[in-house]
């Protein structure tokens, strides 16, 4: 065998879809018709492209030794913004076609705005990422439970609801668009120049500094382009959801790091690989599919999503330190 | 390495799923299958009328599927149901955490031929076979007034502390009894707006507190949301207050008990969950064995019902006060 073929199959990634390979056939065995149905794996497909683009936002962060506490209520925050011009002029009269239009501009508008508030704390004034996000998470739910008086804003036309709820030629379309997106990730974070700085930043920024790379301005970008993903998972939520409201998907915030980090992310920074991050969404999608439908109890699917955390993070520590004694 | 420690995880998986997979049974069966989905599990609430729901599976030969997200958040709840789908149930009965979110995902369900029912929490009736209530809104706005004036008479000062503003059924009772009081009793002062305590007692308690010392001639307040009366009641009995503000609202009688006992709380008043449970999942298996619901039905091991004229709109009954004689006899 080839070294480099060799190193890649001892690869963390290699393990990873080794695991959910694993997975999928263990919950094949176990529920044939249902889990393994081609109404299942629609569905699923269904549900992995909003939470999929939120890990991989979460993840653009951590690898420049960031988090962002503010994903989820970034995402919401743009959907009841666009939400709420898009059901407003649709009831004054608009045609469906213009309302979606400054509907999903102004979403995208929305979250590049949560970025720019985010990145501009960070980057300029220089606040740690994990309180700048925790504040703006506060700060954001505030400013859309100021819009909605705590109620979710629905009302949008029929063309808006089909884009998280149709399928072309069997694939759901929020899975087309997961895959343009995880395209464009991968090309930017893996094969671009500044994909390559914010790796440097995030193991270590001073030297970064140093060598005279513009470490706040990559920064902002980094939130500014982490948060207009976050607001494209808004997009497909309120989508699929029918309705814009500030808790959406709060669940996906701890999902999401988790994910991150179970695909091979480092939380201190400067490493991860996107296909990492995305066998990792497909390993917790399929645990947690599969097991419902199995009809395991919720609380202990947490349990099992937390046991296979652990085993892989244990994994990897025991790998890396053997490579450490071979050296 | 790596293959023992992937060797303990399939072990551990597989011991895991085989003992707790009790719904597992691929093969068709001809048991119907009933989903009940509660906003959230793990709250004191929606454990009862878990308790509630398995016991009517049991009784009446059905499968009863009793699983929701553990935070109450509406996307987790679409992302089950769609499961649920998928594994093929008979009829799904749910909490909505947000009606609206859940349209999509239970129209997907009727057409997959499942039978769509609401509980506790109204989901969006154009998709719904069934919705069954609690209690009628209206009804039980004036009780709760009605209790306040037994205690603190018809005339003088009182304040609301509710669970939360955006909350539509709290808000649809205050609703009720604030004008019925208008009507009824004239005499009764609103000293400020409804207060919202975050459905949390700690929070109730501090604004009670605040109202004692801003109004000081009060002489009721009325909780609603169930820890709200709880933290209403001890913030008058650390002031010394019982004899001179009555609390009342809707708590639980075992949550409530130690405020029933030294009377600071002097009555709460709630329907049983189990109960409501349980008549959810006696309805959903008639709704499919092809029994519609009748006005003044006798239901076993819950009581008369009521139905609306639309002739999907169940009431479960009235509501169960709780003193300091009776809290000891109920289980919830």
């Amino acid at each position: 065998m080839k070294p480099e073929l060799k190193r890649r199959l001892k690869s963390k990634e290699a393990v990873l879809f080794l695991i959910f390979v694993v997975i999928f056939v263990f919950m094949s065995i176990l529920s044939p018709t249902r889990f393994l149905s081609l109404y299942n794996l629609q569905s699923m497909a269904y549900q992995l492209p909003e939470f999929g683009i939120l890990a991989l936002s979460m993840m653009i962060v951590i690898i420049t030794g960031g988090i962002n506490l503010s994903v989820t209520y970034t995402a919401t925050l743009a959907m009841i913004i666009g939400g709420f011009a898009m059901s407003h002029m649709f009831a004054g009269g608009s045609s469906a076609g213009l309302s979606v239009l400054v509907g999903i501009i102004l979403m995208l508008a929305g979250s590049l705005a949560c970025g720019a508030f985010n990145g501009y704390v960070i980057a300029y004034i220089g606040v740690t990422p994990m309180l700048a996000t925790l504040g703006a998470m506060t700060f954001f739910e505030g400013i859309s439970l100021q819009v909605t008086r705590g109620g979710a804003i629905s009302g949008f036309p029929i063309e808006f609801i089909k884009i998280g709820n149709t399928a072309v030629l069997g694939i759901p379309v929020p899975m087309i668009i997961f895959l343009f997106v995880l395209a464009t990730v991968y090309l930017f974070l893996e094969r671009s120049r500044m994909g390559a700085t914010l790796y440097m930043i995030g193991s270590n920024p001073k030297v970064t500094r140093y060598s005279g790379i513009n470490v706040r301005k990559n920064l902002f970008i980094t939130y500014l382009i982490a948060s207009l993903l976050a607001g494209i998972a808004g997009i497909l939520m309120a989508s699929r959801y029918n309705s814009a409201k500030e808790s959406y998907g709060s669940s996906y915030l701890l999902q999401a790091v988790s994910a991150a980090v179970l695909g091979g992310t480092s939380i201190a920074g400067g490493e991860g690989k996107v296909i990492g991050t995305v066998i990792a969404v497909l390993i917790i999608q399929v645990i947690s599919s599969g097991l419902n439908i199995i009809g395991l109890n919720r609380y202990l699917t947490n349990v099992v999503m937390g046991l296979i955390l652990i085993v892989v993070l244990t994994i990897n520590f025991l790998t890396r330190e053997k490579q450490f004694r071979n050296n | 390495m790596k293959k023992k420690v992937l060797a303990v995880l399939l072990v551990l998986m597989l011991c895991i799923s085989m003992t707790w997979a009790n719904g597992s049974s691929d093969k068709g069966s001809d048991e119907l299958t009933i989903v009940v989905m509660p906003k959230l599990v793990g709250i004191p609430y929606f454990n009862a009328s878990e308790v509630g729901a398995m016991q009517a599976g049991k009784d009446l030969g059905v499968n009863v599927i009793y699983t929701g997200p553990t935070t109450a958040d509406a996307a987790e709840q679409v992302r089950m149901l769609e499961d649920l789908i998928s594994k093929g149930v008979d009829a799904i009965c749910v909490a909505p955490n947000d009606a609206a979110a859940l349209t999509p995902v239970l129209m997907k369900a009727k057409s997959a031929g499942i039978a769509v029912l609401d509980w506790d929490t109204p989901a969006d009736p154009n998709v719904v076979d069934l919705s069954i209530h609690q209690i009628d809104d209206k009804q039980y706005g004036e009780h709760i007034w009605d209790l306040l004036v037994e205690g603190m008479g018809d005339t003088g000062d009182y304040a609301i502390i509710t669970g939360g503003l955006s909350a539509a059924n709290l808000n649809s009772w205050i609703d009720a009894g604030l004008d019925y009081a208008k009507k009824t009793y004239p005499g009764l002062n609103l000293v400020t707006e409804r207060i919202p305590s975050d459905e949390k007692q700690q929070v109730a308690y501090q604004k009670t507190l605040d109202l004692i010392k801003a109004y000081p001639n009060l002489k009721g307040v009325v909780g609603i949301s169930t820890p709200a009366p709880l933290g209403a009641a001890q913030a008058v009995e650390e002031k010394g207050l019982s004899d001179v503000i009555t609390v009342v609202g809707t708590s639980l009688p075992t949550d409530s008990g130690p405020y029933l006992a030294d009377g600071s709380l002097k009555v709460g008043t709630l329907w049983d969950p189990s109960k409501l449970g349980y008549l959810t999942v006696v309805m959903a298996a008639d709704f499919l064995k092809g029994n519609k619901p009748v006005d003044g039905q006798m239901v076993e091991n819950v009581g008369k019902i009521s139905v609306w004229p639309d002739g999907r709109t169940v009431i479960m009954g009235p509501p169960a006060d709780f003193t300091k004689e009776n809290y000891k006899t109920f289980n919830f």
